[in-house]
């Protein structure tokens, strides 16, 4: 399997990767992890594509996507494509621990999508859904409602386990009904 | 000073008139005109002309499939105050492939010099430090030898054209030592020749250009003298010497407006003293109208007298400049990736410091660079 990006910033609560190929990337909230030793599972929360070199901005080329890449390849150059992930968990001799990793993933590490089961295991818990409304910075309600499409896609809509989720999410938000109603309706659309 | 200026606006629209005028009524009679720039002996350069003066070519049609090659350096220049007398040349690499398998390389690579034969060089019969002329010149040379390596690299593609920033005559070479000077002519017309060969258009692109061959032209069109001799001029009691009428303009200037957009100029051989050299590559050049401005486009004669490959130049220096919105994009690729900027020279000089001091070296730089480094109030 080809890897989906690179670390170029490493912290403990999360990391910074960049895609290998300009304008791809893992999708938002999707289940990401590294090959780092411990491996460290985390969810994509920002997808940005910029100019790669500091003082030049792209400019509009009134030209189709097909167009731009036969009359003006070389800015395919110029532009990169970089991913924010938050850290979910990560791997203590062969074990899954939902805690922040002791050492974050060191620079130049890859990042691979996660397996089927690794994306199940990661969300049987909502263990997920808690960091993520703990976490400042990130966009809450959207990162809730994307993780859980992608774990609930992965379980064929299992709509045992929306319910299970949704309850975990009304403990959360018990102060909030109006936030969660909305978090949930679009869960469910 | 306002009314200077409206004096010099007046008196700059009337030479325009003038020369605008003249360039159509010498062209009626171009060839006696051609002999004449090759008689006289004038104190400015003049385009050699083997066409009448205002004939405009129409932008031909574009290839849709071409390739734009385009190379250019930078460089840190050895400092005497820095610890280590050696210095860095960085040339950049651009091959942009359109249409059909598009795609872009754009790269840089860095060479440092630092051992004696790069460091010294033999001017004069005598073997004096690596300057910033030498330096230059050398950083010219594997600017040529990357345009090649690149054109060498993309053989298999169709109509290639290599454009290299800045003028193709070296006339910077002119009053030089003849060993220094054929160290660079020899090899940069070797890959001339090798260019010739593969059929691959070189062109110099040159902005907004400040010469004014084509004027000089004029200039002589307009002296009474059958062939004229600037140096036994008998016009100087005159108050205003015959050939004054459109001096102080440029051909830029005349140019902007005969040209509409996408048009170039006749074809006109410049008479740089270097070109005698030259040979087979001696250097013609023709104006284009890119929309954005005048450009000055230089070819080697198997150019200019090779009328698929002008052709090409022509459409593919119009559609690098439209594609870069008005200078060409391939060299402005070429300089993004080759320039070497203040910072960069500080990081350089203190990397080569660094790696004295893990190798155990004692680094000594002048009390100048320290205080440079460290200034005190």
């Amino acid at each position: 399997m080809d890897h989906i990006g690179e670390v170029i910033e490493s912290s403990t609560k999360g990391f910074v990767a960049r895609s290998p190929r300009v304008g791809e990337s893992p999708s938002f909230g999707s289940f990401v992890k590294t090959d780092s030793s411990p491996v460290v599972y985390g969810l994509v929360y920002e997808i940005i594509t910029q100019s790669s070199e500091p003082g030049r901005r792209p400019t509009a080329y009134d030209m189709s996507m097909d167009e731009l890449k036969r009359e003006q390849p070389q800015i395919f150059e110029l532009l990169k494509t970089e991913f924010h992930v938050l850290t979910l968990a990560h791997t203590d001799s062969k074990k899954l621990n939902f805690t922040l990793s002791p050492l974050p993933p060191p620079i130049h590490s890859f990042i691979y999508e996660c397996t089927d089961k690794e994306k199940k295991e990661l969300s049987e818990q909502d263990f997920f859904l808690r960091t993520i409304v703990s976490s400042s910075n990130v966009p809450v309600d959207d990162l809730l409602i994307s993780s859980l499409y992608h774990a609930s896609t992965v379980r064929k809509d299992d709509s045992e386990y929306i319910v299970r989720m949704g309850k975990s999410l009304s403990r959360y938000f018990k102060d909030d009904y109006e936030r969660l109603s909305s978090i949930l309706r679009r869960v469910l659309y | 000073m306002l009314g200077e200026r409206r004096h010099f606006v007046d008196e700059f629209g009337e030479k325009i008139k003038l020369a605008q005028s003249e360039l159509r009524n010498k062209s009626k009679n171009w060839e006696e005109l051609s002999r004449k720039v090759d008689k006289s002996k004038t104190s400015w350069l003049l385009a050699g002309i083997s066409s009448p003066l205002n004939i405009t070519s129409p932008l031909p049609k574009r290839p849709s499939n071409y390739t734009a090659i385009s190379s250019d350096g930078s460089q840190i220049f050895p400092d005497r105050h820095e610890a280590l007398p050696c210095y860095l040349i960085n040339i950049s690499s651009i091959i942009l492939n359109y249409g059909d398998n598009s795609g872009a390389n754009l790269s840089s690579d860095p060479v440092l010099f630092y051992k004696e034969q790069d460091r010294f060089t033999l001017w004069d019969g005598k073997k004096i430090p690596a300057n910033s002329e030498v330096i230059s010149h050398r950083r010219t040379l594997m600017e040529f030898e990357r345009l090649l390596d690149l054109v060498k690299e993309t053989s298999g593609r169709e109509n290639i054209i290599s454009i290299s920033d800045g003028t193709l005559i070296l006339w910077r070479l002119e009053g030089t030592p003849s060993d220094f000077k054929s160290g660079v002519l020899e090899p940069f017309l070797n890959i001339m020749e090798e260019l010739k060969n593969r059929r691959v258009p070189i062109v110099g692109y040159i902005s907004s250009p400040g010469s004014a061959d084509v004027i000089n032209v004029l200039r002589l069109g307009l002296c009474p003298e059958k062939v004229s001799y600037c140096n036994q001029c008998p016009y100087t009691e005159l108050p205003k010497l015959p050939c004054a009428q459109v001096e102080g303009l440029t051909d830029n200037n005349l140019f902007s407006r005969v040209l509409k957009q996408g048009e170039r100029s006749a074809v006109f051989r410049s008479s740089s003293r270097i070109l005698e050299s030259y040979g087979d590559h001696h250097i013609y050049f023709f104006y284009i109208n890119i929309g954005e401005e005048i450009a000055r486009v230089e070819i080697p004669k198997w150019v200019a007298e090779d009328n698929k490959l002008l052709t090409l130049a022509h459409t593919l220096v119009y559609d690098q400049a439209k594609k870069g919105k008005g200078y060409p994009v391939a060299i402005a690729e070429a300089h993004e990736q080759a320039v070497v900027k203040g910072k960069d020279r500080n990081f350089f000089f203190d990397l080569i410091k660094e790696s004295m001091v893990k190798a155990d070296f004692n680094v000594t730089i002048s009390r100048k660079g320290l205080s440079k480094r460290v200034p005190g109030v």
